[in-house]
């Protein structure tokens, strides 16, 4: 009775494998200059719009919550509250969707650009599975606990994303007009010609 | 010198909501309209990293300053700015959304500061806006 069930499972379980090939097709060119776009928006958009470093302060600055509280309304500190808590979560939502852009690209293309060895693939998977545990962590302290309660935690997200940022500029760079030079350079030693 | 958020207010009203472009007769004829716009552009995208830079005590104190220049009555003032939110689309084309949205709420919650201290110390037929 036991094998007829077991064969059936190890059946299911192919189908399942089969069909999980078949949705994971090798990208065409296309998919790949769009993917290398997606990443290279996702770079953009971090460094500039949601990273730098005066942003993360102003968003999470304490003088505007001092300043606030020392106004003595209580509608406007609900007022300010609510609107504070709605931009971190806004920001950390932004961020965790640029990183779940960056590990898509890193997943499926970066290994035909950029020379990483697996144990540095497999490093760099875990180090994005560990931000995006972060951010979801984050938005979760935002929500129970306001825009003032995880200040830290907020400040090493925003610290972990832009280092995990200059690693996929750095799979990019071959993008800039400096780092098509690079590719030539680093082509030549391997007797290829760019 | 106006500050950073009488000047974002300023720049936007010289941009074309059709096309984007800003238009400014006096600097076109003297250098060149491409150039012009230009150098706009760049003044409008400043004033905007300014102002989103500044604390809320400085948004409130900026806010306070426009208003006064503007010489309108303060309760038409705030009516007007909490029904069309001037400030949503003074913003430079190509902000990124994030940062569009943290300077809307600054201005929002430096707007009800604002309005509360001149209700507590405005006599009430002062300060109301006039009925049609």
């Amino acid at each position: 009775m036991l094998a007829p069930v077991l064969y059936i499972a190890v059946g299911l379980a192919l189908l399942a494998l089969l069909f999980l090939s078949l949705l994971r097709r090798t990208p065409g060119a296309e998919g790949s200059a769009q993917a290398l776009l997606d990443a290279r928006h996702a770079v953009r958009t971090l460094q500039t719009g949601l990273l730098p470093s005066e942003l993360v302060e102003r968003i999470f600055s304490k003088q505007d919550l001092k300043y606030v509280d020392s106004c003595g309304s209580k509608q406007i500190q609900h007022l300010f509250l609510a609107e504070r808590k709605r931009i971190a979560l806004s920001w950390v939502r932004r961020i965790y969707r640029q990183i779940v852009c960056l590990q898509d690209f890193h997943r499926g293309h970066s290994r035909h650009f950029a020379r990483l060895n697996p144990a540095r693939e497999i490093a760099l998977a875990l180090e994005f599975a560990a931000l995006r545990l972060e951010c979801r962590v984050l938005s979760l302290l935002l929500i129970l606990r306001g825009p003032y309660g995880a200040t830290r935690i907020a400040g090493r997200t925003a610290a972990y994303a832009s280092r995990l940022c200059d690693v996929s500029e750095n799979a990019l760079s071959f993008l800039t007009p400096g780092g098509t030079a690079k590719v030539a350079r680093d082509s030549a030693h391997d007797g290829a010609a760019t | 010198m106006p500050v950073p958020l009488g000047k974002l207010i300023y720049l936007a009203g010289l941009r074309d909501y059709n096309t984007g472009m800003y238009h400014h007769d006096g600097l076109a004829s003297r250098y060149s309209e491409e150039a012009a716009c230009e150098a706009l552009a760049d003044c409008h995208r400043q004033a905007f990293r300014d102002l989103l830079s500044s604390s809320l005590e400085e948004t409130v104190q900026q806010l306070e300053s426009y208003m006064t220049g503007l010489g309108t009555n303060p309760g038409e003032f705030f009516s007007t700015w909490n029904s069309l939110k001037p400030y949503q689309v003074a913003v430079p084309a190509g902000t990124d959304p994030l940062l569009a949205e943290f300077l809307s709420s600054n201005l929002k919650v430096a707007l009800a500061i604002l309005e509360s201290r001149f209700q507590a110390h405005m006599p009430a037929e002062r300060f109301a806006s006039p009925r049609p």
